[in-house]
């Protein structure tokens, strides 16, 4: 069995929270293309050790993701 | 008076006229209410991650208004009772100051921002940023 590779998709290098970079400060559910960024291939949800993100931004992240899930712009599980 | 969001996905198997019609009367329920309708966003035919009661792409919606809260009563007891709505969802839109922003603006003293002369009143009218 293969783990899934998130550093495929974060390389190692340059480890810092994105939002905090631009500034953002709500995530909107509606913005599928940056969250599509943070639920690499199984659809999980990136962990903040991989990404980088800070706390703050992961926790709205976090609850971006499951509502985007809720109106079927992500999806719970990808098999 | 509060700001809300409320998307809604509509079956796909509606004709557009039906789909409008379903769209003027949510958004009447808001003007009826003394609401005001801020924007609205219609993505179209979307493929949706999974199927929902069989279908595969959803018609998506999206309403934002300020009004009271029996505005958003209204409209979710409506999608309950409309089979053509897949999924709703509502949200109350978070007051623009946020603590995390106010902390972080009195921590360091921001040279960059000062640095930046405020410009004469009569200069601005021109320039509009988006």
């Amino acid at each position: 069995m293969e783990k899934p590779s998130y550093r495929k998709f974060f390389p190692p290098k340059r480890k810092f929270c994105r939002f905090c970079q631009r500034n953002i400060r709500d995530i909107d559910y509606k913005n599928v293309d940056i969250l599509r960024k943070y639920v690499p291939e199984r659809g999980k949800i990136a962990p903040r050790r991989v990404t980088g993100t800070c706390a703050y931004h992961q926790r709205k992240l976090a609850t971006a993701i499951k509502r985007a899930r809720l109106m079927a712009m992500l999806p719970y599980l990808e098999d | 008076m509060k700001i809300y969001e409320t998307g809604f996905l509509l079956a796909p198997n509606l004709s557009e006229d039906d789909t409008e019609k379903l769209i003027t009367q949510m958004a009447d329920v808001i003007s009826q209410r003394e609401g005001k309708l801020i924007k609205q966003e219609r993505w179209g035919r979307h493929r949706m991650a999974y199927s929902i009661k069989r279908w595969s792409e959803a018609f998506y919606v999206f309403l934002h208004y300020e009004g009271r809260p029996d505005i958003p009563l209204e409209l979710e007891r409506r999608f309950k009772q409309t089979d053509a709505v897949l999924r709703y969802l509502t949200l109350q839109k978070e007051a623009q100051e946020s603590t995390r922003r106010k902390r972080k603006k009195n921590a360091p003293p921001e040279p960059k921002e000062a640095a930046a002369e405020p410009r004469p009143a009569g200069q601005e009218s021109g320039e509009e940023v988006k």
